[in-house]
């Protein structure tokens, strides 16, 4: 009887967390209040004194593109590295805040502002318009405004930031990664056209294919060299005609890579390259200023080179340039290495104030209870050090001192004295700006967390009893939560998590070591296990189980390094794979025999051993051909070769939803073939077909994880495991393998390069399907293998698992929920904290819902449909 | 067949089944010698091994390598004058008869199966009805010894625990000290690097956790089984073993911190963590931990001594 309410709160605690993870991000992820509205000149005609620098602007970004891949000693820019040296290219490293993903790096290089991470999320689900920047203040739009005609060739990105914006355009949608050459030259057979047409003032090219070729491959790819060739041609093409062309005279060439890219070719976090894209205005004009560069060069440190600005400073330079009035929302800084294109001081200084004055108007706005009028001064700017907006308004106020005592005089120092005080009053600004804590809407937060905490304690009744019954495995279970749940405050260990897990990990085999040393080993009754051959099976397992366990798990540990602190470190799968390709197809072909081997233990039938052989086959061909095709590099040139040969223009595309229809298929064959061996290790059909599935949705490098989880889950078969001891084994082995396979909780860790198998079209779901199981193939994997070791379990059993699963999901949930909201004026609030509630709403939704709750209601079902033919026969 | 674990033990039903294969009980928890040179001996060591510690750390934070080569030979002369001072030695009859005599619980005695005394036991039959041996003679026997203080006895006694100490001391040079360097890959320790470093931390762990174990209890297979399973009473040799592993594990939390201290580099922590646990382990282990032997719920019931 008790058992009814219980299982129903376990099913009210998955209702409710939905709702929770909604009321939650509602409240985190505010959108930002912007000034609406145009800017415009104030007082009339006085300020547009300044006279335009350029009429015109080629602005080509080139997506990922890190600043050493320009400037380095083994770039492929190297016309553009001649136009450095000859002073013709200024170049700059541009900061660009995390999250660095192309929408929310676009906006801050168009609107100059700092974007809100709520980008991210819409960034991933492009097909969102609400967050287009049609209504806001851009320097397109300023350029719109003054009667400018734009054209824009590349990623649909821009398309879907500024609707009707473009007299002509062509965009590519951004997230096919896979292709490396089509996506550019759909924009590169605009170029000649557009550079022949004068009617345009603002050009924008998005080239995709260096970023493509990023998150394929990495940086170190050979095909990485090769794009950048490619990209120099363009620049190269460009320049040309802007020295040649009378239209493109007074025209200026922005070429700049709107984020980085890490050691691993992904970005989105704030390491120091992804945040490091090269920044470079171009135009023979900048001949004249006379300043020679060295190029290539070394950094200064890591990916630095020359002078770092932020990348919300192409902003009011652009619009300085152009004689745009600056965005309202930009906190950008004029760049002083472009202000020598005006030849007075004076110009300069104007430059510079209307700049200020903006930055000046959008701090007003910021801190509605402050005062900026210079004459109610009352901050005493010459005692003690100074923080925040004193600062700024001390700079100001010295600004404004200089300029009552210039009263028009023309003298040199005192411009100069003037222009510093400028960019002091500038720079600080715009610290004070980007640091300000974005509005929270601190209700919501709070809501979000209480229904959290209610999920938390729906299913504790059921929990603590179960705890209580084996409280040995319980306070392991419980100090886990607790561990868990302190480490979210800390942002190191919220970037490590992964050791963690590992360390749980070691700690939990040793707990399982010594009980199943005191424990009697007495075997389930079933009467396979008292085959010789099991019992020699059993007792080796049994024996040195734990250390075999241990010993796969320290492989595993470091088959992908990951996190941010030990990240760089030789791994298996980036250091040693690349240079040992045979030892990794012997691996991969392995792994494709074991699963086959495993399918084919199901049933006896002939008819069914060919179609797992082919399945098998196949989907290992399926594998050489993507591999064939994103990353030669791993396959060995005698192969690759071979492949090019026989199998290039074939269709993969086909090919791949042929497999996954055929793997499919296996689940109703086996139904209808009966003689059914007696298996060695508690598996089932669905889980093995799974296994091929996810194999071949795996990186080739991560495949041989397979065989290690194999191992891991025989063992553990072994090992008589409890229902409490089961759940936490595979709860920890879920969040274990996540990492093993290269997860980590930063977003730069997304791994694309297997989201669009068999994708012929855009598909913002099936992609996000795909992208999901690519990333928690591990996960999904435990999911299905702790079914497979569950399928004796009584039905109370199976309760109080998805109540341990349940609890855990929520206990953590909360426990992210609750650093956010604490910290959410902590510094590394967006890039560490705001990337791991993203991660713990998939841990939680998808995860957690879709996954382990959907693998039981398919048990459900499944045992249901068993049981009515079981009755049949009868 | 299979006789109960000795007295003191704390079982729970799930598992209450005796040790696996052997027939006859393995030695109980060992205690402290009942000199008063042992019983106060046993107290400095242990602060004197933390406060040299704390001295040495800001050079062992400098060089790791050289300082824990250079502090090892100190460390295994310090503990092997605390295991002969204070501890039974195995295969000497002084050994088993140190204890005082078998009187209340609060105070344990101490009887130490040893490797040769074993073979020898075990066909007196006496030795399977499981609890602590002390045959009368023996006790009597070794007080004469005391009141007699035969100059010569004491110096066979001596030199019976120097051949001991030296004989642990060599043991745990050789197995411990390689065992433990895999168990710490195998926890983590980075592989293809810092060799020097794993296995100075190993061999300073091993001298820590268990020069006392197989000074106290030789090559007994059953101790040993007992300690492979991490079942072993408490007492002060096991609190301080077990104290080692786990401070040393405990001591792997702060090394993913983003603060780049030097302090944070791999075998810095890890030792503090196994000196620490060490101390805390045999305190416990003598004290409030006597007799308990770690159940399956080791994982919880370590956490709690540290």
């Amino acid at each position: 009887m008790a058992i009814l309410p219980r299982s129903w709160a376990v099913i009210i605690a998955n209702v409710l967390t939905p709702l929770a993870v909604l009321v939650f991000s509602s409240g985190f992820f505010p959108y930002k209040p912007l000034i609406p509205g145009l800017a415009r000149f104030e007082d009339g005609g006085n300020h547009t004194a300044t006279p335009k620098a350029f009429d015109k602007v080629i602005f080509m970004v080139i997506d990922a593109l890190r600043s050493d891949f320009v400037y380095s000693n083994n770039s492929g820019f190297l016309f553009t590295q001649s136009l450095i040296r000859s002073g013709a290219a200024l170049p700059f490293t541009a900061y660009a805040s995390s999250p660095t993903v192309t929408m929310p790096r676009l906006k801050a290089i168009t609107t100059g502002s700092k974007p809100s991470f709520l980008d991210v999320i819409l960034n991933i689900a492009e097909s969102d318009t609400s967050s287009t920047l049609a209504y806001q203040d851009t320097w397109l739009a300023q350029l719109k405004a003054n009667g400018g005609q734009l054209v824009m060739y590349g990623d649909d990105t821009w398309l879907k930031l500024f609707p009707g914006m473009f007299e002509r355009a062509d965009g590519t949608t951004s997230f096919f990664v896979s292709d490396f050459i089509e996506v550019d030259n759909n924009v590169t057979r605009h170029v000649s056209t557009e550079l022949s047409r004068d009617d345009w003032s603002a050009f924008i090219m998005h080239y995709l294919g260096l970023d493509h070729i990023g998150h394929k491959a990495g940086p170190q790819s050979p095909y990485m060299t090769t794009k950048q060739q490619e990209m120099d041609s363009i620049v190269a093409n460009i320049y040309t005609s802007m020295e040649q062309q009378q239209h493109l005279q007074s025209t200026l060439f922005v070429l700049c890579g709107d984020h980085g890219m890490n050691d691993a070719g992904n970005h989105g976090g704030s390491s120091v390259g992804e945040t490091s894209p090269a920044l470079l205005f171009i135009s023979p004009k900048f001949q004249a200023l006379d300043i020679l560069r060295q190029s290539p060069t070394d950094s200064h440190s890591d990916f630095q080179y020359y002078r770092t600005v932020d990348q919300t400073d192409i902003t009011p330079t652009l619009a300085g340039l152009l004689g745009l009035p600056i965005p309202l929302n930009s906190l950008g800084v004029f760049i002083p290495e472009l202000l020598d294109l005006w030849e007075t001081r004076s110009q300069r200084i104007d430059v510079l104030l209307s700049n200020s004055r903006q930055i000046l108007r959008k701090m007003t706005e910021m801190f509605p209870n402050r005062s900026f009028d210079i004459n109610s001064m009352n901050i005493a700017c010459d005692s003690g050090p100074l923080v925040g907006v004193d600062l700024a308004l001390c700079a100001w106020f010295r600004v404004n001192i200089l300029l009552q005592n210039s009263g028009g005089a023309d003298k040199n120092d005192l411009y100069s004295e003037l222009e510093s005080a400028l960019f002091v009053f500038l720079k600080h600004a715009q610290e004070v700006i980007r640091s300000a804590a974005s509005d929270y809407d601190l209700r919501n937060l709070l809501l979000g967390l209480a229904i959290t905490s209610f999920v938390v304690l729906l299913p504790l009744p059921t929990i603590y009893t179960l705890l209580c019954k084996s409280w040995c495995a319980g306070a392991f279970f419980a100090l886990c939560l607790l561990g868990y749940g302190g480490m979210m405050f800390a942002s190191s260990y919220v970037e490590e998590e992964q050791q963690f897990w590992n360390w749980m990990f070691t700690a939990w085999v040793f707990c399982l070591h010594v009980r199943s040393s005191i424990l009697p080993r007495c075997s389930m009754p079933s009467q396979e296990r008292n085959t010789r051959f099991y019992r020699l099976y059993d007792l080796s397992y049994s024996n040195f189980g734990a250390l075999a366990l241990l010993l796969s798990h320290r492989v595993l540990r470091r088959w992908n390094q990951t996190g941010q602190k030990f990240a760089t470190e030789p791994d298996i799968a980036r250091t040693f794979f690349p240079s040992h390709r045979l030892i990794l197809w012997f691996l991969v072909i392995l792994t494709y025999a074991n699963t086959c081997r495993h399918l084919l233990a199901h049933r006896l039938s002939k008819l069914w051993q060919l179609c797992c052989v082919t399945m098998a086959l196949s989907a290992l061909l399926l594998k050489l051909s993507y591999v064939a095709s994103d990353s030669p590099e791993l396959l060995p040139e005698a192969l690759l070769v071979l492949w090019k040969r026989v199998f290039d223009g074939g269709s993969t595309v086909l090919f791949t939803r042929l497999v996954v229809i055929g793997i499919m298929f296996l689940i109703p064959l086996s139904m209808c073939i009966r003689n059914t061996p007696q298996l060695l290790v508690p598996s089932t059909v669905f889980h093995d077909a799974l296994t091929l599935f996810l194999v071949t949705q795996s990186r080739a490098t991560n495949i041989p994880i397979f065989l290690i989880l194999r191992a891991h889950a025989n063992i553990l078969a072994t090992m008589n495991l409890s229902a409490l001891e089961l759940a936490i084994t595979s709860l920890i082995a879920q969040y274990m393998t996540f990492f093993a396979f290269g997860g980590s909780n930063s977003i730069a860790t997304v791994d694309l390069s297997n989201a669009y198998n068999g994708i012929g079209t855009y598909n913002v779901v099936l992609v996000g399907i795909l992208t999901f199981i690519s990333n928690w193939a591990g996960p999904i994997w435990w999911v299905s293998a702790a079914q497979a070791l569950r399928l004796n379990q009584a039905r109370h059993e199976r309760e109080s698992h998805m109540a341990v699963l349940t609890f855990h999901m929520a206990a953590t949930l909360m426990s992210v929920m609750a650093a956010c909201t604490i910290l959410r004026s902590h510094l590394f609030i967006w890039t560490v904290f705001s990337p791991k509630y993203l991660y713990a709403m998939a841990w939680a939704i998808l995860n957690h819902l879709a996954v382990n709750l959907l693998g039981e209601v398919l048990h459900l079902i499944s045992s249901k449909l068993a049981n009515h033919s079981a009755v049949e026969l009868l | 067949m299979a006789s109960p674990p000795p007295s003191p033990l704390t079982t729970n039903s799930a598992a209450s089944a005796p040790p696996d294969t052997s027939n006859k009980p393995a030695a109980p928890p060992v205690n402290i010698l009942p000199t008063q040179l042992a019983t106060t001996y046993s107290y400095i060591h242990p602060a004197a091994l933390l406060s040299a510690f704390a001295a040495r750390f800001p050079a062992l934070v400098n060089d790791p390598v050289s300082e824990m080569a250079q502090q090892l030979p100190f460390l295994a002369l310090a503990h092997v004058a605390y295991v002969m001072i204070c501890l039974p030695a195995a295969g000497t009859d002084s050994a088993a008869t140190a204890a005082a005599t078998p009187t209340s619980p609060s105070t344990p005695t101490a009887a130490t199966s040893s490797a040769s005394s074993t073979t020898t036991a075990t066909t007196t039959g006496s030795r399977t009805n499981g609890n602590v041996i002390l045959r009368p003679g023996r006790v009597g026997r070794r007080r004469t010894k005391d009141s007699s203080s035969s100059s010569s006895s004491t110096a066979s006694a001596i030199r019976g625990r120097v051949v001991a100490s030296l004989l642990s001391l060599t043991l745990t040079t050789l197995l411990a000290t390689p065992v433990l360097s895999i168990l710490l890959i195998l926890f983590g320790a980075p592989f293809t690097t810092h060799h020097a470093q794993t296995v100075l931390c190993a061999a300073h762990m091993a001298i820590l956790s268990s020069l006392a174990l197989v000074y106290v209890h030789g090559v007994d297979g059953n101790v040993w089984k007992e300690v492979w399973g991490a079942k072993r009473p408490g007492d002060v040799v096991w609190g301080g073993a077990l104290g080692t592993c786990v401070g040393a594990w405990l001591g792997a939390v702060p090394v993913p911190l983003d603060w780049d201290r030097p302090w944070q580099a791999y075998p810095i922590t890890l030792l503090t963590g196994a000196y620490v646990g060490f101390v805390l382990g045999s305190v416990l282990g003598r004290s409030v931990l006597f007799g308990k032997r770690v159940r399956f719920e080791e994982g919880e019931d370590v956490k709690k001594v540290d």
